[in-house]
């Protein structure tokens, strides 16, 4: 059976693609291994939404799954995944997912070096993928694989057309992936870690493409990844997950300056771009728990040095600290006792306490705040810079 | 609150705290609010699933069917044809004065097998011809794989002794290896030993060339390049570090090893090359037992049959385990 | 920190292949270290960085150029001797804790490994009591002795190889991007066990990276490499607040930083090889533009730079 998916466009902030109550689990070696464990996200019309977890937090599970690609050994155990009205969940054909990937929903994958076929021109894959999803004949999908190509920013297209990935440099074939992901004219752009295995400089020009080609063509975009300098720079949204589910939530701004949940206060604090120098950093000890066993109460808990008696035995519901903010700890219980984060969160939240105030006073450059900010491009932001743009004609790639 | 679906056809998740759901507040004991001890040596307790290699190989092993029967087919074969000769005091050799006793189907007064042109037990030269050919493939395999893997360690590890090794690959590949045996064969007159030679002389290279690949993918791995920082010599490094992790591929290109020999050795008696005819083989048996094969196909049938047996479960035997022994498949 | 480099390297090339088909990927690099001090060499891909490691380490034969311990000549053939106290005072921590440890071999040997090399010990016991000593050093049990590998995380494991190359009693440790395989919330806790075995048993590190915002936090001075030479040395906050060369100044603007309303303000500064005019006459030599803070630059980039910004 196959759904026929409406395609009337959204208005920026409708809900566009709801997770609810994800549970995902995987046989592995004779035992169960749930990887995702009621886990919820939506994806609005026209915001980045990025999810932010280290290796086994579940959040490239959660990713594949709205997609279809989990793995054999893996299955959406219960739960839905709500799109335009339909429940992605309850595809089992391939036929099915083929309504969805590619022409509404598209992905980039971390390696650029696995996702291009090396047998194939790198042109006739773009092609392909613009054929299959736009119903194009050949010329004209081609034309449109070469318009891709100029606009991901590779330079010559007509010449790369017809090269193979081989030929390519690690960030251009990424380009390519993202130029194959949006010939199919998606309406939501997946990125699964996209950068992580790219260079600083080559890193940072990706991500200002994805940026702005998400706002050239209205796309929603759900940024995976475990780096917060990257979450800092791309998202609107914040997903913490931990273990299996989502533990904090909201608006970028609050996630960074006001963060509840003390995992979130523990991943801050622990980053030596926050650190001060002479002062250890905040490390968290232990390691995750085991997926394989059954977790009682919250699974951060034996980590936690803020954990409450209630966090071994219970699991904490979602409070809500904001229309937007809500975070999955019972510290924020009104019988919990008042816990104060890092020192490092505090410096954090304080910057912002100084940069609104400087901003009343001067029209000059926002406060630096205390000494060990890390400093910007020595140029001195600007208070209301547009956002950056690749410069797109002079790439110090091959 | 919320509707939970399932996927058609999903068996129903096993209730369990990590899917019952968050508790709801107003259930929760007001006592329950204050901080909890925080044991650091707990958290340092690593919750992982404990992964043993050999033990997943095992497992992913005896998940085929298959594996498992041919196994049991393989070990009963090698045990019966080592045992029988302790066991049973029919002796392959003796000729029988009474023609009557001659190609004697299988059947009552005969034999399970039969007998064949002079009067001889089918059975018990079957058996004993099992034990020999199973001899040489044990021998053959022992050397050949000791010797490919040491050299293959060597070959793959030094840098040096790449490009003389590879030529004298090449060369040593390229003469047929039928050519090698019907010349050493004729050197060295046949006999048991002639053929550990003969076979033995060119296999091993073809083990190390194979062995030679698997260390070159890991000789420039992390840890290697430890060693040689910590100033660990050769030998150490190819003994600790290289070897260990062929253990595997050892296995199984012993596995294969056996019936390839065997085979061969069926093959040199086709061209009279082979063990002396008064040696009890495999390879004897199925010469001797084509000549009549049209008369008393029996003395060809049986023989045959346990060869192909011993040939086929060592060989599919070998494969499984190379499949199991490859971390991707152990999930 | 003293004013005796403990180590210094100088001019070093480093050629891969030879004939046509040779690639020189460090292409005459001099810095110092000094006894005490973490200097981090941070690079992208390609630039060369962890070569430079690995010939310091003489695991890759040095081309040209000298590398001197403590005064002494350490680059090319040494005799046994001198081969035996280098292998123990510079040792070398790797990148990535599932590869770097021979999985077929339990911790004890793992880390005495060097230890056996050398026989720098009496008798068992005083072997077992220093793998003992190392393993509590770096915050682990006595008691994994007898695991294996496999039966560890990634920072326990990145853990056994610093204790690994303690259990030498170095002066100088190498860190090949030690942290950047870790997961973000154990990379702290390496980073603390860095820095306290520093101050308490006096190592210098040479610490190699790609990520400019972690090294901020843990070096002294930090050099800059782009394509097998230094283009920048200088004290780690200096380089912070006034970079230099181009690509400096790309790299930091690229780093992204943890912080929203700092990364929205930020513009990405993109290098381009191309600006610099080096036709013959005007070639980069490394130049000390102030105390301590050295670029590659010709004279007339050394006065552009040195005065503007």
């Amino acid at each position: 059976m196959t759904h026929s998916i409406d395609g009337a466009p959204r208005a920026p902030g409708e809900v566009l693609l709801s997770a609810e109550d994800l549970v995902i689990g995987f046989s592995l070696r004779g035992r169960k291994l749930t990887a995702v464990r009621r886990a919820s996200l939506t994806l609005r019309a026209g915001e980045t939404l990025a999810v932010v977890g280290e290796s086994g937090s579940g959040k490239s599970v959660l990713a594949k799954s709205l997609l279809g690609m989990l793995d054999r050994n893996g299955r959406i155990e219960s739960g839905r995944v709500m799109y335009r009205g339909v429940d992605l969940a309850g595809f089992k054909t391939e036929r099915e997912w083929l309504t969805v990937r590619g022409g509404r929903v598209a992905m980039v994958f971390q390696d650029p070096m696995t996702a291009l076929n090396p047998l194939k021109t790198v042109g006739e894959q773009i092609r392909e993928a613009a054929a299959l999803h736009r119903g194009l004949d050949k010329a004209a999908s081609r034309a449109l694989a070469l318009e891709m190509l100029g606009r991901v920013g590779i330079s010559e297209p007509g010449r790369r057309y017809a090269q193979f990935p081989h030929e390519f440099s690690g960030g251009m074939r990424q380009r390519a992936v993202i130029a194959a992901a949006i010939a199919c004219g998606p309406e939501i752009l997946i990125c699964d870690e996209p950068t992580t295995a790219l260079d600083v400089t080559i890193q940072a020009q990706i991500l200002d493409l994805i940026k702005g080609l998400q706002r050239d063509l209205g796309m929603s975009v759900l940024f995976i990844t475990h780096d917060l300098g990257v979450v800092a720079k791309m998202a609107d949204r914040i997903a913490v997950m931990y273990a299996g589910q989502v533990v904090e939530e909201g608006l970028s701004r609050e996630l960074f300056y006001d963060p509840r949940h003390p995992y979130t206060w523990a991943l801050l604090a622990s980053l030596p771009q926050l650190g001060v120098k002479g002062e250890e950093l905040f490390a968290i000890k232990g390691t995750p728990p085991s997926l394989f066993k059954e977790i009682r109460g919250d699974a951060f808990a034996p980590r936690n040095p803020m954990a409450l008696k209630v966090d071994f035995e219970r699991e904490p519901p979602f409070f809500d600290i904001s229309p937007t903010h809500r975070a999955k700890t019972w510290l924020l219980d009104p019988r919990a006792p008042a816990m104060e984060p890092p020192d490092t969160v505090k410096r954090l939240k304080a910057r912002i306490a100084g940069a609104a105030r400087a901003a009343g006073v001067a029209a000059e450059a926002p406060a630096a705040g205390a000494a060990e900010a890390p400093a910007a491009v020595p140029e001195g932001p600007k208070p209301k810079a547009r956002r950056a743009r690749a410069k797109n004609g002079k790439e110090s790639e091959r | 609150m919320m509707t939970v679906s399932r996927r058609p056809g999903a068996a129903l998740a096993p209730a369990s705290a990590t899917t019952a759901g968050p508790a709801s507040p107003e259930s929760v004991d007001p006592a329950l609010f204050v901080p909890a001890a925080f044991d650091a040596a707990e958290a340092e307790r690593s919750g992982y699933a404990r992964y043993s290699y050999w033990r997943s190989t095992l497992r992913t092993f005896l998940k085929s069917k298959v594996a498992v029967a041919l196994i049991a087919a393989m070990l009963f074969l090698t045990a019966f044809s080592f045992l029988y000769p302790l066991l049973s005091r029919v002796d392959p050799n003796a000729v029988s004065l009474d023609t009557s006793l001659w190609n004697r189907r299988p059947g009552a007064g005969a034999g399970p097998f039969g007998t064949d042109g002079l009067g001889r037990d089918m059975w018990a030269r079957t058996w004993y011809g099992a034990r020999t050919s199973l001899s040489l493939g044990f021998i053959i395999a022992f050397i050949d794989v000791g010797l490919g893997m040491l050299a293959g360690a060597l070959w793959g590890y030094v840098r040096r002794l790449d490009r003389f090794m590879t030529e004298l690959y090449n060369v040593v590949t390229n003469i047929p290896q039928t050519v090698v045996l019907i010349l050493l064969s004729y050197i060295l007159r046949p006999g048991f030993w002639t053929i550990v030679i003969a076979l033995c002389s060119t296999g091993w290279l073809s083990i190390a060339r194979f062995v030679r690949n698997k260390v070159i993918t890991i000789r420039d791995a992390e840890y290697n390049v430890a060693s040689r920082c910590l100033g660990t010599p050769l030998s150490r490094v190819i003994g600790r570090n290289v070897l260990p992790h062929l253990v595997s591929v050892v296995i199984m290109e012993a596995a294969l090893t056996i019936p390839y020999s065997i085979g061969s050795e069926v093959f040199l008696g086709f061209i009279g090359l082979g063990l002396p005819l008064d040696t009890v083989s495999l390879g004897n048996l199925v010469n001797l037992g084509r000549n009549n094969f049209l008369l008393y196909p029996y003395q060809l049938a049986w023989p045959t049959a346990v060869l192909a047996a011993i040939t086929v479960s060592f060989y599919i035997v070998g494969n499984k385990f190379a499949d199991a022994s490859d971390p991707r498949n152990h999930v | 920190m003293s004013a005796e480099p403990i180590l210094s390297v100088e001019g070093l090339r480093v050629r891969f292949g030879s004939g046509r088909k040779a690639f020189e990927a460090v292409r005459g690099v001099s810095f110092e270290l000094y006894r005490g001090e973490t200097l981090s060499l941070v690079g992208e891909s390609g630039s060369g960085k962890t070569t430079i490691g690995r010939a310091i380490m003489r695991v890759h034969p040095a081309a040209a150029g000298s590398v001197r311990y403590r005064g002494r000549e350490i680059a090319g053939k040494v005799g046994a001797e001198e081969e035996r106290l280098l292998r123990q005072k510079i040792q070398m921590i790797f990148q990535d804790p599932m590869a770097s440890l021979n999985e077929r071999a339990k911790i004890d040997y793992i880390v005495s490994e060097g230890l056996y090399n050398f026989k720098l010990f009496k008798d068992e016991k005083e072997r077992l009591a220093k793998v003992e000593k190392a393993l509590l050093e770096v915050g682990l049990l006595p008691e994994f002795a007898s695991r294996f590998p496999h039966e560890f995380s990634g920072g326990q494991r990145q853990r056994i190889g610093i204790a690994r190359a303690l259990a030498m009693e170095p002066e100088i440790l190498i860190a090949d991007e030690p942290i950047s395989a870790l997961d973000v919330s154990i990379r702290a806790q390496v980073i603390n066990l860095l820095n306290r075995l520093k101050r308490d048993r006096g190592l210098s590190y040479l610490f190699i990276a790609h990520d400019l915002s972690v090294v901020r936090f843990i070096s002294d001075r930090i050099a800059v490499i782009h394509l097998g030479r230094l283009v920048e040395l200088a004290p780690a906050e200096k380089l912070f607040e006034r970079p230099m060369h181009p690509y400096t100044k790309a790299l930091l603007s690229a780093v992204p930083v943890p912080d929203p309303d700092e990364e929205r303000d930020k513009r990405l500064v993109v290098y381009d090889p191309a600006s610099h005019r080096y036709e013959a006459g005007a070639e980069p030599a490394w130049r000390e533009a102030s105390p301590g803070h050295f670029v590659l630059a010709n004279e007339a980039e050394l006065r552009d730079w040195t005065t503007g910004s």
